[in-house]
């Protein structure tokens, strides 16, 4: 059996710092692998190592994410091959464009029985290529899955939705995206990462013409509320009665 | 212009065709499964019937075709995990993709949030476009309730899923007990809370308010003291609580994204040079450890 995992390269949200402007400033980032990816990438080895499976991580971006560091992080989480589109026509993908750029990766690198997706990126979280993703190969999609299971030859999946878990079966090859919780990602030891630098990883060239049909016209931190701003240290005298007053008049 | 609107539930499908209406002179409501009680008002309803035992999202290739043949100029979709899966499918079988959880909508130019909330974002698909919104974007707007029964329903031919799921079962999701979406009052504990202990501190202060008790990341991605649930800011909660009280919380925008849409900001601190003093209402300097007590006993 062939295991795919898809994941996305995003700078990392903690240290996206807010210019004058109000645009985002990047350069302190570092580009990290997106959190709820990790969760995707842990399941799909789990669930690899149970079925003794090959396990194949898929990725596509801007030239930025060829990394050793970044694959290596990859390839040290239970991954036997990583494959990935660094092009800077990949940059800021939506995702019918990230779902082609997957999809050739699949088809190239083929005969996979199940591609596992995360829940969403942490910069646009649409939560919409593992569908997409689906709707181009042909293949059926399962969302929202908080706990899989390969039984004859079938996935059987729950599905953690809004009030209810529904529980669905599919035939492979499939498309599935879990939810964070359905695995809780590894760290990797000095072993594994000394490891994952013999494993093979190998960038190709983006087959298909890839065009987002989303335009940004416009990205911005939001205005901030104006604020009273009372600040007084708490050993003033009635410091503490005046900070209650304000907070009884406000509850 | 024509929209089409889709909601699963029946607040939705209030708000979403009211909300419809102020940017539409025809609104055509799609519902799948069984009719909720009372739905918007909508030039026409088209009801596309959930064969026994199938799965929500079986319906998408009915979808494709309602869309089809309505062919809408705009396309409006509740937020919600089934109809996300409707939504992806809708958008690929036209070409596109969708704009999601979209927080501002005037009819033009929709908005969404980037990186949970550190930026909004202004999107424009080519051709049709078609979003997720939740129904609370058109809170203001006035909408009409009305009973299925008296509108205008069309029955939608049921198109057999090119790529099917088994429904197996369905059960009701136990829930963990963190709902701080509907609390008034909501206390926030930061890294300055240097043993779990003192978190009883702010649990006081929380009964003494009636308020929930949630916490920025390090406290439930690390140290976990909290759950998951509890962790309000970037991938986390987005609250609008009437008072928002940071205690030991220094007011990283990864963490304020997730409150500073609250009525009013307290923050306690004992760092006077704080960010979050630059960010709140009342900001009181000092160590929590003796100003959580003064304050529970104050109340």
């Amino acid at each position: 059996m062939k295991i795919a995992v898809c994941f996305k390269v995003v700078p990392d949200d903690q240290d996206i710092l807010v210019n004058s402007d109000r645009s985002l400033d990047y350069s302190k980032a570092q580009q990290i692998v997106s959190t709820y990816d990790l969760n995707a990438i842990e399941v799909a080895a789990q669930l690899a190592s149970t079925h003794e499976a090959s396990l194949v991580a898929l990725t596509a971006g801007s030239a930025l994410i060829d990394s050793s560091k970044l694959k290596k992080g990859v390839l040290s989480r239970g991954v036997d091959e990583l494959f990935m589109i660094a092009d800077d026509a990949c940059t800021n993908m939506d995702a019918l464009a990230t779902a082609a750029a997957l999809a050739d990766l699949v088809t190239k690198n083929g005969g996979f029985d199940l591609i596992i997706c995360g829940d969403g990126s942490a910069d646009n979280f649409a939560r919409q290529v593992d569908v997409q993703l689906a709707a181009k190969l042909g293949l059926p999609v399962v969302t929202s899955a908080s706990k899989l299971a390969i039984e004859a030859g079938a996935l059987v999946v729950e599905r953690s939705l809004e009030d209810v878990i529904e529980v669905v079966r599919v035939s492979m090859p499939a498309v599935v995206s879990v939810t964070p919780d359905a695995a809780l990602p590894r760290i990797p030891g000095m072993k594994e990462i000394v490891a994952a630098g013999k494993k093979p990883s190998e960038v190709q060239a983006s087959g298909s013409s890839v065009v987002s049909a989303l335009e940004v016209l416009d990205c911005r931190a939001p205005e901030q509320v104006a604020r009273k701003l009372q600040v007084i240290d708490a050993s003033q005298d009635g410091a503490i009665e005046q900070f209650v007053a304000a907070l009884k008049a406000a509850v | 212009m024509k929209t089409l609107v889709f909601a699963e539930r029946s607040e939705a499908a209030i708000r979403l065709a009211a909300g419809a209406r102020t940017v539409a002179n025809e609104v055509v409501l799609v519902l799948i499964g069984e009719l909720p009680a009372t739905v918007g008002s909508a030039d026409k309803i088209i009801h596309i019937a959930l064969p026994t035992g199938e799965v929500y999202d079986n319906a998408a290739d009915t979808v494709n075709a309602v869309f089809d043949s309505e062919a809408p100029d705009l396309v409006l979709i509740e937020s919600t995990r089934h109809l996300r899966v409707i939504a992806g499918k809708l958008a690929a079988h036209v070409g596109t993709s969708v704009i999601t959880d979209v927080i501002e909508f005037d009819g033009s130019t929709p908005v969404s949030m980037y990186f949970g909330g550190v930026a909004h974002r202004k999107l424009k698909a080519s051709g049709v476009s078609i979003l997720t919104i939740g129904p609370s974007v058109f809170s203001d707007v006035p909408a009409t309730e009305v009973a299925p029964e008296s509108a205008v329903i069309e029955e939608a031919a049921w198109v057999a899923p090119s790529a099917a799921l088994e429904l197996l079962e369905v059960r009701p999701i136990e829930k963990s007990g963190v709902d701080l979406f509907g609390a008034d009052v909501v206390v926030a504990a930061g890294r300055g809370f240097a043993e779990e202990s003192d978190l009883e501190l702010a649990r006081d202060l929380c009964s003494k308010l009636n308020a929930g008790l949630g916490c920025s990341r390090p406290l439930t991605e690390g140290l976990d003291w909290l759950p998951t649930e509890a962790y309000i800011g970037v991938s986390g909660q987005m609250l609008e609580p009437k008072v928002y009280i940071a205690v030991g919380i220094s007011g990283q925008m990864q963490h304020m994204v997730g409150c500073n849409r609250a009525e009013t900001i307290f923050a306690i601190n004992k760092d006077k040079n704080a960010p979050i003093f630059k960010q709140c209402d009342y900001g009181l300097v000092g160590d929590l450890k003796t100003l959580l007590p003064a304050l529970s006993a104050a109340l």
